[in-house]
């Protein structure tokens, strides 16, 4: 692909004009409810109801057959009945549409009449050269296009996440998931049956796309395998991929002759698959996205030493024990760091790693100094670094010092301004990537400014590591496949010619 | 693409006889056109003739009755483990004659690899991915372990290895009670190989080497092996 404009996806997810089928003013019907989503995220361009009857539908004007629209649009958006999808695709075909998204479902994934109905709707438009998504698809949600086909509500604004997803829910059940991590997506699209666009075809796209900083993906089953490797080999060393795969269900596979094939259930096939590719595997959506969190906001750390900064032992043995079962590694801390600290530190706190403030002569220093130092450790990849104090503890705090009750929420802001600043501070004026986790919720004041800043914070420091890990797994992948890039493939010597 | 050409022969006979899979014999002769390690054998059709291949290789020595259609031979007694003369040979060439209520091809008469490690290495076909590699914890334990790992074929070197990364236990790959690590390279060749066999080898649809011994000095060696067949390929 020369630039992103060739995908045929690309006027799916950035069109300028959209001709819609099945909207009316019929508030209960699904391509009502669609037009509806359109309108409300304030799509720019041009859209065209083409409804049988009416002359208006949403206050739009309606055409009565898309023949009749005065341009070519660039879309047309199918929610119709299963039965009159190919005759509309031909009518759009005629017209000299090019792209389409066919939310209708009914086809292959019912069976009997449903599979001879997408028969004859892939033959449609092949004879027009349509490239579609779908069928039985909820479409693209763009939120910098301000365009979201989707049924529901965008909530949260664009992000860095570009999602292919063989299951609707995973984009529009996600927005407000993601929106209180301030995360988003870039562009997600729901690719159904994959009649003719498939999951492939979108991870160009995304590989392809300026605002996607990493890709998931939700699959169920890979239709063109080898593609699928070639493909995600070409984007990983690029840009991150993170694969949430079920589809180990069909237990054993089929009974094989061989010990290798009854070993060869789908599930572990897809493991190692997805390490040739260079993907990484999440076991869950949420964990999928928390991987896509720390790979698309974090400098990339080829290493895998964490530092953990506590005020508290409990925090710091479960932190540390979390990253031992991640596979991370928790060196100890150099004797000029220690030095460093020491004079910022508690007589009852431990100088080590996890490092345990306890309860601290000057609060200050845990948000500034103390992190500061453990950024610079040159043994260390990461800090992991623990968040406890909530606004109600900082607004006591400030009561018994004596300040005036009129002036507490003033003051209370005022230190969240200074803590989370603090830390924003070195953040930015450190490479060593910083990881939060916090048994607090994350819509308190001070966590809710940095998460809209971009700093991951998790709750619990489980998550935390794991997608610490995930971050270093993708170095090693990426690294894998540049190497294998860069030697050419040599036959083994042990081979006869 | 001599060897291309030798191992269809060698299909193409089976295939000619009614056969599902090729024998050990004849699929370790397929193994050896592509560069893996077997162990030294000879087929034997009288208790003279296997103990005069027996002194040829040297003992100890195993016997093994050899038929496309004994797949899984070990729970059925064709195998004679570890024979250490003449007298033991003669003996268990009768037992397995005796026993076993097939048309045999012959008994194999192999050397005894010494090892207690064992892989197991495979090819299956996918219907969405093809040819694809297996590699395992092997031996009578492999479905107990199900350590396994899979790519699809073709396979470099680095991905190769990145199997034998992958495996749980895969310190079973390093230096072990005073036996060497295994010879990464003639792993990965094999590995290589068997994806090799699945790109262009289409009658082949499974494949299995099992048990795939480490020896004390970290080489290689197929000890048992399964070509499964194919019979709608043309």
């Amino acid at each position: 692909m020369e630039s992103i404009e060739a995908s045929p996806l690309y006027p799916i997810a950035n069109p300028k004009s959209i001709a819609l089928f099945g909207a009316s003013n019929n508030a209960s019907s699904m391509g009502t409810s669609l037009l509806d989503s359109v309108l409300d995220l304030g799509f720019e361009g041009e859209i065209y109801p083409i409804h049988l009857k009416e002359n208006q539908v949403q206050n739009l004007k309606a055409y009565r057959s898309v023949l009749d629209l005065p341009k070519v649009p660039d879309l047309a958006l199918i929610v119709l009945p299963t039965r009159l999808v190919s005759e509309t695709m031909d009518a759009c075909g005629r017209k000299g549409i090019k792209h389409a998204i066919v939310i209708s479902g009914g086809f292959k994934e019912v069976g009997g009449n449903g599979v001879k109905l997408e028969k004859d709707l892939i033959a449609v438009a092949k004879k027009h050269g349509i490239r579609y998504l779908g069928p039985n698809c909820i479409g693209v949600a763009n939120p910098r296009q301000k365009l979201n086909t989707t049924f529901m509500t965008l909530e949260g604004g664009p992000g860095f996440i570009g999602m292919a997803s063989q299951s609707g829910s995973f984009v529009t059940q996600m927005f407000t998931y993601l929106s209180d991590c301030a995360l988003g997506f870039s562009t997600a699209f729901s690719v159904g049956n994959e009649a003719n666009i498939d999951i492939v075809d979108c991870m160009e796209y995304l590989g392809a796309c300026a605002d996607t900083k990493v890709i998931a993906l939700y699959i169920e089953g890979i239709r063109r395998g080898r593609a699928f490797v070639e493909m995600a080999r070409s984007i990983v060393p690029k840009k991150p991929i993170v694969a949430f795969y079920i589809g180990g269900s069909e237990a054993g596979s089929r009974a094989g002759l061989s010990h290798t094939g009854a070993l060869a259930g789908p599930d572990r096939l897809y493991e190692g698959i997805f390490r040739q590719s260079g993907i990484i595997r999440a076991r869950s959506i949420m964990e999928l996205f928390d991987y896509c969190w720390v790979l698309g906001s974090l400098p990339m750390s080829t290493g895998r030493r964490v530092l953990i900064q506590t005020h508290s032992g409990g925090p710091g043995a479960e932190a540390a024990d979390a990253c031992g079962r991640a596979g991370l590694e928790l060196p100890s801390l150099s004797p000029e760091t220690i030095k460093r600290l020491r004079p910022l530190m508690p007589q009852t706190g431990s100088i080590s790693n996890p490092l345990d403030f306890t309860f601290g002569k000057n609060l200050t220093d845990y948000f500034s100094e103390i992190p500061k130092a453990l950024l610079e450790e040159k043994n260390a990849d990461y800090l992991l670094f623990y968040f406890f104090t909530p606004s109600r503890r900082l607004k006591r705090m400030l009561r018994q010092a004596g300040v005036a009750p009129d002036h507490i929420p003033e003051q209370t802001a005022k230190l969240v301004d200074f803590q989370s600043d603090a830390i924003l501070r070195l953040i930015k004026t450190h490479d060593k990537p910083f990881v939060g986790y916090t048994f607090q919720s994350v819509t308190d004041p001070l966590l809710r400014r940095l998460v809209e800043r971009g700093v991951p914070i998790f709750q619990g420091p489980e998550r935390a590591a794991l997608a610490i890990e995930a971050a270093y797994q993708y170095t090693c992948l990426r690294d894998k496949i540049l190497a294998s890039a860069s030697q050419s493939f040599q036959p083994s010597a042990h081979l006869p010619a | 693409m001599k060897k291309k050409m030798r191992a269809d022969d060698l299909i193409r006979s089976g295939l000619n006889r009614g056969q599902r899979a090729l024998s050990e014999y004849e699929s370790k002769k397929l193994l050896g056109l592509y560069g893996i390690p077997v162990t030294r054998e000879k087929l034997s059709h009288s208790a003279d003739e296997a103990v005069s291949v027996a002194d040829g290789l040297g003992f100890p020595v195993v016997l093994k009755a050899c038929s496309a259609e004994l797949m899984h031979k070990s729970e059925r007694g064709c195998i004679e483990l570890n024979l250490r003369s003449k007298g033991d040979v003669r003996e268990a060439y009768g037992r397995i004659i005796q026993g076993v209520d097939l048309e045999l091809e012959g008994v194999l008469v192999q050397e005894m690899v010494p090892g207690q490690r064992e892989l197991v290495v495979g090819l299956n076909r996918d219907s969405q991915f093809g040819p694809c590699v297996m590699l395992g914890i092997g031996g009578i334990m492999t479905e107990v372990f199900q350590d396994t790992v899979f790519r699809i074929a073709p396979l470099d070197t680095i991905e190769a290895k990145d199997m034998a990364e992958e495996l749980r236990f895969k310190t079973i790959l390093g230096a072990f009670r005073g036996q060497k690590p295994v010879d990464m390279d003639m792993l990965c060749h094999t590995l290589i190989a068997v994806g090799q066999i699945g790109l262009e080898l289409e009658t082949v649809s499974e494949l299995d080497i099992n048990p795939m011994i480490i020896t004390p000095e970290g080489r290689v060696i197929a000890a048992d092996a399964l070509v499964v067949l194919r019979r709608d390929v043309k």
